[in-house]
């Protein structure tokens, strides 16, 4: 697939990803752009072992990893405050919960569960994190108890 | 409120921007440049030190071969902490980032180790390999001075080497060791969630 499609079909699918896992909207842009980036360099060591998909959500999953270490990078940049508070305010509060629930998970869980909510089948992202079929399922279905509780106790 | 929230939905309506296109390209050009730059100035500097030696070699002409041996660890040195501290910064940028999440993190745990022993040792054998040097380097000119200069010379240079072997090199090696050593423990917090 060339560089181009890939961007335009996975784009939001990894910016939700990302999303999931930082909470913020900066950052996540930083993040998916840098999936880009290496999915870029990368395309043509791609052999069609597993699919596209699998391939870039790895990538992705294991660059949202990576920024646990850049972390104190992050205190978000001055300029762009105002346009994010415009974008948060026009979101449904119950949006902005699911996915500060999902930020505040361990980090692998959040992984699993943006890239379940992503539609993405259990078998593929049991090849992504690197669990066992059976586990990856067990473990989806803690986490989305988790979340039910946490959106019961908020009375969402 | 039912056990039935319909999180994909959810998920979903979370309002996406796709920056342009043409933006990422432009993007990838700049990262493509300043990768390059920094092979660049590695790669000035250690030739800009070889011909700086090269050319104190051939305009004082230095009689004693504990001069050319002083000259030769103290470059040898100085490429050598160059060379192993660009390597494993490579081998850190370059884990390949298309294995699974378990796997990844397994790579940055053992190279963040390796780092972890790199840094101190190489660090210390650094300040030791200079010492030497520089005080094989200093035999010949020293023995040109009075012995009153030639003893106040050396003692100013070893007491400079010392302030950094015992207060300067401590420290450094704590600074990073504390840096690596919260990353290792973060690293294997994620790695443990895939138990």
């Amino acid at each position: 697939m060339e560089f181009e499609n890939i961007y335009k079909t996975y784009w939001d699918r990894i910016f939700r990803l990302c999303m999931g896992f930082v909470n913020d909207y900066d950052a996540a842009q930083d993040l998916a752009q840098e999936t880009f980036i290496i999915v870029w360099q990368k395309l043509d060591t791609f052999r069609n072992e597993s699919s596209i998909g699998t391939w870039i959500f790895r990538i992705a999953s294991n660059n949202c990893l990576r920024q646990i270490e850049k972390n104190k990078r992050f205190p978000k940049s001055e300029l762009p405050v105002h346009i994010i508070e415009e974008k948060q305010t026009s979101l449904e509060p119950q949006i902005q919960f699911l996915y500060k629930c999902i930020a505040e998970l361990p980090e692998t869980e959040r992984i699993i569960i943006s890239l379940e909510l992503e539609d993405v089948r259990q078998t593929e992202i049991a090849k992504i994190v690197g669990l066992s079929e059976t586990n990856t399922r067990v473990k989806i279905h803690r986490i989305k108890e988790k979340l039910t509780q946490k959106f019961k106790e908020n009375g969402q | 409120m039912d056990n039935n929230i319909d999180f994909k939905d959810l998920w979903k309506k979370q309002s996406v921007s796709q920056p342009n296109f043409e933006d990422l390209l432009t993007r990838l050009k700049q990262f493509k440049k300043s990768a390059l730059r920094s092979l660049w100035i590695t790669n000035v500097l250690l030739i800009a030190t070889s011909i700086f030696v090269a050319v104190i070699w051939y305009y004082y002409q230095p009689q004693f071969v504990s001069t050319k041996i002083g000259i030769i660890i103290t470059i040898l040195t100085m490429m050598m902490y160059l060379v192993i501290y660009n390597r494993l910064l490579n081998a850190y940028n370059n884990i390949d980032s298309t294995q699974t999440n378990q796997e990844y993190v397994q790579n940055l745990i053992s190279i963040k180790k390796k780092q972890h022993y790199l840094q101190s040792t190489i660090l210390s054998l650094y300040f030791v390999l200079l010492t030497i040097g520089l005080c094989l380097y200093m035999y010949e000119y020293a023995s040109r001075m009075t012995v009153f200069w030639a003893i106040f010379t050396y003692a100013m240079t070893l007491f400079w080497m010392g302030i950094n072997w015992f207060f300067i090199r401590p420290k450094q090696i704590k600074k990073q060791q504390a840096k690596i050593n919260n990353l290792i423990e973060k690293f294997e917090d994620v790695s443990n969630q895939l138990h």
